[in-house]
């Protein structure tokens, strides 16, 4: 598992990718970067609810009551304008950051590495 | 489940119940939920379902600032954590103990029975000695007895003054020191339930030879022996309770519960109360005995003083 302190500042970025295409609820959002990440970042509940909470007082998403078609009530969360527009530069952001990064991160195949 | 929420209700506890808080409880709580039931329908048992949530819950420090309560939490990170080895200790230690308090209780409340068993004789000619020198020689007995008594109080529980501090400070146990605590609270709870049970009845039943006696015979000697009785039976049982009660008197102490919940430990005028309550019982016990010489009445105070002490406590209890 990843350090949570490295991913920290990507959190926010997760969570609206999973919002981008419609509303989703706590558990989804964990269960499904769980997934996509091959078990190999799991977003503690304290650390998504707090997320939750920063980004809809950002005004990045916002909350609503609502159930599945059989379910119990949850809080689902949807993204809005701003939050579509904070995620678009957190991408870009990432593009730069992965390219500064990388400079400076030895590959397997590099002569200098032993 | 209810792990879960025994969990969660912990992490809470001591919060203040703003609106944002009991939000982020019940979302937090919803999560939980899923993801246990959703553990659970994969195929495993309650138990691993149990730990995966938990060890997956994260850190409440984390929601200090979005919930605005940061100085609360960090105050709540002060309290000391009470340890698996710690508990198991005090556990231990009060086990080991408790016979031998019980036995110090033991004797010092039959202490007064020597006199009473030579005064009652003495009425039936027994013995024929002058009421004054059988008065001195019981009272030598009654304060042997009393400082035997004494002194075992003193060892013993200088043993457990250690852990005198999780008496009336705050604490926390981490989740497994919890259920290990719980667990031997469970196992012992027929013991003590039966051994409060039979104590009851024969702290009842002990009243018994007082008052029949009288019914029976007109003399003297036997109503004062009949007292003898009646304090035998009363020391046996609270031998018995004391004895039977340690280990869930410890598991009380440590879960927080009964007198040591957090709500009578952020009650200070209830401890002062009750440290002086019993200091002025014990005064006037020995006060009005010696003065008086009536030994046979005077250990009454003792029900009596326990029952006013339960409403004493009521009072206080409205009152905070």
């Amino acid at each position: 598992m990843i350090s949570s302190d490295v991913i920290r500042g990507y959190n926010d970025t997760m969570i609206l990718y999973l919002v981008l295409n419609g509303p989703s609820y706590g558990y989804e959002i964990s269960k499904r970067i769980r997934e996509l990440t091959n078990e190999k970042y799991v977003m503690k509940e304290t650390t998504l609810y707090s997320a939750f909470k920063r980004m809809e007082s950002n005004g990045y998403i916002e909350a609503f009551s609502g159930s599945e078609t059989n379910g119990k009530p949850r809080t689902y969360y949807r993204i809005t304008n701003e939050g579509k527009k904070y995620y678009k530069e957190k991408c870009e952001e990432w593009e730069i950051t992965q390219e500064v990064i990388e400079k400076f991160i030895l590959k397997e195949n590099d002569h200098e590495y032993n | 489940m209810n792990t879960i929420r025994n969990y969660l209700d912990n992490m809470f506890l001591g919060l203040p119940q703003t609106e944002d808080v009991t939000r982020a409880k019940k979302e937090l709580l919803a999560m939980m939920e899923d993801k246990y039931n959703e553990l659970k329908d994969s195929g495993k048992t309650e138990n691993e379902a149990i730990g995966i949530v938990i060890s997956e819950f994260g850190n409440l420090d984390e929601l200090g600032d979005t919930l605005g309560i940061k100085q609360v939490i960090k105050n709540k990170n002060d309290v000391p954590i009470i340890s698996y080895e710690e508990a198991k200790n005090y556990i231990e230690d009060s086990k080991s103990t408790a016979p031998k308090t019980a036995l110090g209780v033991l004797l010092c409340i039959i202490s007064p029975i020597t006199m009473l068993i030579l005064i009652g004789l003495r009425e039936f000619n027994f013995v024929n000695v002058k009421e004054d020198l059988l008065i001195a020689a019981g009272l030598v007995v009654l304060i042997i007895l009393v400082a035997t008594g004494v002194s075992y109080f003193i060892k013993f529980s200088s043993k457990l003054e250690k852990y005198d501090d999780l008496k009336v400070n705050l604490f926390e146990l981490d989740y497994e020191t919890e259920q290990m605590v719980r667990n031997v609270q469970k196992q012992n709870e027929q013991t003590y339930k039966s051994a409060v049970s039979i104590s009851v009845v024969c702290y009842i039943l002990s009243a018994l030879p007082i008052i029949i006696t009288p019914l029976i015979s007109e003399v003297e000697g036997l109503s004062v022996l009949s007292v003898a009785i009646t304090l035998i039976i009363v020391a046996l049982s609270t031998y018995n309770i004391i004895n039977k009660s340690s280990s869930n008197e410890a598991c009380n102490v440590l879960l927080q519960e009964g007198d040591y919940s957090v709500k009578n430990k952020s009650n200070k005028a209830f401890q002062t109360v009750s440290k002086v309550y019993w200091c002025v019982i014990v005064a006037v016990y020995l006060g009005y005995s010696f003065i008086t010489n009536n030994w046979a009445m005077s250990w009454i105070i003792w029900p009596v003083a326990g029952v006013l002490f339960g409403a004493i406590k009521a009072i206080l209890d409205v009152q905070s």
